[in-house]
Formats: C-alpha cells, structure tokens, sequence
C-alpha cells in the first residue's frame, strides 16, 4: 500500500500514468457531455412552474456541486502535502485555487441568471449564492496568496494551512448565512430546488451533465497539474529529455 | 522575556507574554488610540453616506457598529505579529520550550485588551448616536463584547500567514474578512430578533459557542501558520 | 420525445432565449477556456524550457571554446 502511496507522489509517475489517461477520459467526457447536453436541451419537457429555463438547471446544478466540492478536496490535498510532504499534493492544493474560482463563478453568474425570471432580479442575497460568493472571495484570497509567498515551500505550506482553516471556515459560513437568510426571508420564493426532480426523463440527463463536468473537471486538474510538474521538475533527467523531443 | 526556561512554568511565561505586549502597547499609545478612533470615524461616515434620518439610522445602528468594530480589529491585526517579526522576537518565542498555543493566545488575549475592548466599551455611545432602540444596547454590547475576541483570534491566522510579506494590507483583508462573515452574522441578527421578541439567550449561547470553537482552535492554526511564516 | 416542433421554435426556448442560451453560452465558454488555456500553458512551458535548453547548451559551448583559445594562446606565448 505505501509503495502505491510513494509512486502516487512521485511527479514523473503521475505524469506518464496521467497521459495515457487523458484521451480515455476526454472521450468519456465528449460522449457525456453532447448526449448530456443535447438530452437536456431538446428532449426534457417543460417544467410546469418554470418553464423552459429548467434547460439551465443541467449546467448549473453540476457546477455549483462541483464549486462546493473544491475547500474540502483542497483541504483533503493540503493535509497530505503538510504530514507527507508530498510535492504533487502541494500542486493539486495550487491548480485546484484558479480552477475553484471559474466553477464557483460559473455557478454564480448561472444561479443569477436562473434568478432572473424566479426571483425577477439578478440578484438576491440568497443563502446559497452568498455563501458562494463568500466562498469565491476565499479562493481569490487563496490565489493572491499563494502569488504573494513566491518562495515554493513556505507557500505549499501557508497555503494548505490555508485551505484546512478555510475549509473549515466554508462550513461555518453556509450554516450561518442559510441561518441568517431563513430568518430574514421564509423560503417560499426559492423553491427553485431541483433536487427533487420528478422523474427519469428529468433526472438522467441531470446525472449525464453532472459525469460530464465531474470528468471535467478531473481532466482539467490533470492538464494544470501537468504543467506545474514540468515546470517545477524542469532540471529533472527525464523532463529534459522530453522538452528536446518535443 | 529573560527568563531562562528551566525556572519558569507555561503559566508563568504565559503571563509574561501577555504582560509585556501590554506595557508595549502602553508605551506605544497609537497603536491603542488608532483603531478606537477609525472605529469612530467609520462609524460617523454611515449617518453621512446613508441618512441623517433617526428612523433609518436605527435599522442599520447594529450593522454599522459591527461593520466598524470589524474593520477597526482588521486595521489593527498588523500590529499582532509586526514589530516582533520586525525586531526578531517572534523568532524567540518560537524557539522557547512552551507550547507556542498559549504564547500566541497570550499575544491574542493583550491584542485584543489593547484593540478590541476599547471599542466595545464605547459601542454604547456610538449605538446612541446611531438612535439604536433603547432595548437594544444590551444585546449589543454582549455580543461585541463576546465577538470581537472572535475577530481578533481569526484575524491572527491570516496575520501569522501574512507576516512575512512586503504588501499585505490586502492580502489580510480579503483572506480573513470573509472568515468573519458567521461572526458578524450572529451578531446582527441577535440585536435584530430581539427587537422582534426572540430569547437573547439562544444567540448569546451561539456567540460562546463560536468565542470557545475559536479560543481552541484558532490559536493552534496562528501557532502552525508563525511556524510556516518565520523560517 | 422532442419537445420543440421547429428549429424558430428552438431558438425561441418558449420567450427564456435569453436566460438559456446566455447560461449555455457561459458554459461553452468556461470549458473551451479551462481546456485552452491550460494546453497553450504547455505548449508555452516547453517552448521555453527548450529555449533554456538551448541557451545553456549554447553557453557551455562558449565557456569551452574560450577556454581552447586560451590555452592556445598560453602556449603560443610559451613558445615564443
């Protein structure tokens, strides 16, 4: 088991295993992601409340999950990096910070644009949006930090200290921002939830788009974090034989 | 501190941290009288910026004495960790033998004497000025009185992270101010619910809840991140 | 089932064109932008670390090349 843990940190590992990856998963992402969209936009009947904007849910439902997902996974990432010292945590830990901030923005700018015809404004300080963008200032704060500590491991490890006390921090923050919109305002406008999808033709496409951006995402944490390997392992043998291949 | 760690227990070196960073402060006067009087110009914009109005002024009293008081620990947080970093007595306190948890809790603690007390003291006069109802200010000063220790142990993390950096001024505010968002919350809605009949004591019982999480946690967090920042 | 009966009728996303099609606009955008941006990165990484390569092969040849020129010039020096 620890050998399997010792090749996982080693970059030059990761590298190789990931590139033969990347064509298998960017064709599952594809396939997904076209039957996922054209099912969604074509094929899915009209929401008897909401109309056709229901289309949207299928983008916004597996982003905003995925923006949720980023503190835990970063804490997750910057634990290993500080016990193990394992460098290619540290790289997850920075890629993960960016990447956060477009799935997090993304999830905003769709959730508003959602709002537009629920609520009739762009935007309400709803629970879940204003933990969101509570969380996406986070994650800019985390970027412009890392940018501020050049020296690499001070800044692996100020920010993986970063991302536990954040992540920690997330949950505090979504528990009482949903505490202080309940309070202010009985949740009879947002009911816009669609966890509760009614039927399969409702929620199988919904499951196609959420694999879909999953593999996204994963495909785009291996793209970054193959680059940082190249460019923090760039005296390395192996990466200099590669750069005069290529 | 000359005290050679053979003779002296945690507790002493405790206070003897806590002691000094308070004469430091009585020394340096600005350090104590500057974030006072920002909280106190901060708060005289809001009437200025929104309404002279006694009506409106009341509905947002609460929100801008926590918005002041926040800003106010968030402008004083440079001082927590500078000149020590500055003049190599950080370095010091952590190559002692103590636990670095309780040193830092200690800095935390005069930190917050020096910055934080002063202006939930005189958070009635401004709440006045603000036409905060007259059943309010009791709330209010409990909860400050309770939340602001909060701020100042968070603003420590992002501090402790920060310390080493040329420009930080910023830095520290985006990273921690989103951080204080549960505590300006829970303070806000305290004075707001009780307006509206709620029990005070379910909002004090949340606000300790949050002073005992960060007391435990926070300084533990600012100990590992002073650890990072000074190498 | 199809639920649109015509390509207008598609476009027209029952009078939320706008709302869709913005949302799925955005959504084109951020992936082609995630997969783009990292690949240029790559590609730009290794331009540059060749050209480092290069430099350095280059400098090392130079160091060399001086160091024959004057050592050919000691032992000219020697020899007269």
């Amino acid at each position: 088991m620890w050998t399997w843990f010792h090749r996982l940190g080693s970059p030059k590992w990761f590298y190789e295993i990931s590139g033969r990856w990347l064509p298998w998963l960017t064709a599952a992402m594809l396939l997904f992601l076209a039957v996922g969209v054209v099912w969604a936009l074509l094929f899915v009947p009209q929401d008897y409340q909401q109309g056709l904007t229901n289309r949207i849910m299928y983008v916004h439902v597996p982003v905003a999950s995925i923006s949720l997902a980023f503190f835990p996974m970063m804490a997750v990432a910057g634990t290993v990096s500080l016990v193990w010292k394992m460098k290619l945590a540290d790289m997850v830990v920075k890629v993960a910070a960016p990447l956060g901030a477009w799935f997090t923005a993304l999830a905003l700018a769709s959730g508003s644009i959602w709002g537009i015809d629920t609520w009739g404004t762009w935007w309400v300080w709803d629970g879940r949006l204003t933990s969101l963008l509570l969380q996406f200032f986070l994650l800019i704060g985390m970027i412009s930090l890392r940018s501020a500590l050049e020296d690499g491991d001070a800044a692996a490890k100020a920010c993986a200290l970063f991302s536990i006390v954040g992540s920690i921090n997330v949950v505090v923050i979504k528990y009482s921002v949903d505490w202080w919109n309940t309070l202010h305002q009985p949740a009879t406008n947002f009911t816009a939830d669609p966890s509760q999808p009614n039927g399969p033709e409702i929620w199988v496409p919904l499951l196609l788009m959420v694999i879909a951006v999953y593999l996204f995402f994963i495909i785009s944490v291996i793209l970054s974090t193959r680059n940082e390997i190249l460019y923090r392992e760039r005296r390395a043998q192996w990466v200099e034989e590669l750069v005069s291949q290529s | 501190m000359v005290e050679t760690a053979a003779q002296t227990s945690t507790a002493q070196a405790f206070l003897a941290t806590l002691k000094r960073d308070l004469l430091i402060a009585y020394k340096r006067k600005n350090d104590m009288v500057n974030p006072f009087m920002f909280f106190l110009i901060v708060a005289t914009l809001f009437p200025i910026g929104i309404s002279p109005e006694p009506e409106r002024l009341s509905e947002i009293a609460a929100g801008v004495l926590w918005i002041s008081a926040l800003l106010a620990s968030l402008l004083a947080m440079d001082n927590l960790y500078r000149a020590d970093y500055e003049d190599g007595s950080l370095e010091q306190l952590l190559l002692s033998p103590h636990p670095l948890y309780f040193m830092v809790l200690a800095k935390n603690i005069a930190h917050w004497l020096v910055s934080g007390l002063p202006v939930v003291l005189v958070s009635p006069l401004i709440a006045y000025m603000l036409s905060l109802p007259e059943g309010s200010f009791g709330v209010l000063f409990l909860t400050l009185l309770l939340g602001t220790p909060v701020l100042s142990l968070l603003g420590s993390i992002g501090v402790a992270l920060t310390v080493g950096l040329g420009s930080r001024g910023l830095i520290l505010a985006m990273i921690t101010l989103p951080m204080c968002v549960p505590v300006l919350i829970a303070g806000t809605l305290a004075v707001e619910q009780t307006q509206n009949g709620a029990s005070l004591m379910g909002f004090l019982a949340i606000e300790a809840a949050m002073l005992l999480a960060a007391l435990t946690l926070a300084p533990l967090a600012s100990a590992a991140a002073l650890r990072i920042s000074v190498n | 089932m199809i639920q649109f009966s015509s390509f207008q009728e598609f476009i027209e996303m029952g009078g939320y064109a706008f709302n869709v099609w913005s949302v799925y606009a955005l959504f084109t955008v951020f992936l082609v932008a995630n997969l783009l941006l990292p690949m240029r990165r790559r590609k730009q990484l290794l331009r540059e670390l060749k050209r480092r390569r290069i430099a350095a092969e280059q400098m090392q040849k130079n160091t060399e090349e001086s160091a024959r020129l004057e050592r050919a010039a000691s032992s000219l020096g020697e020899s007269t």
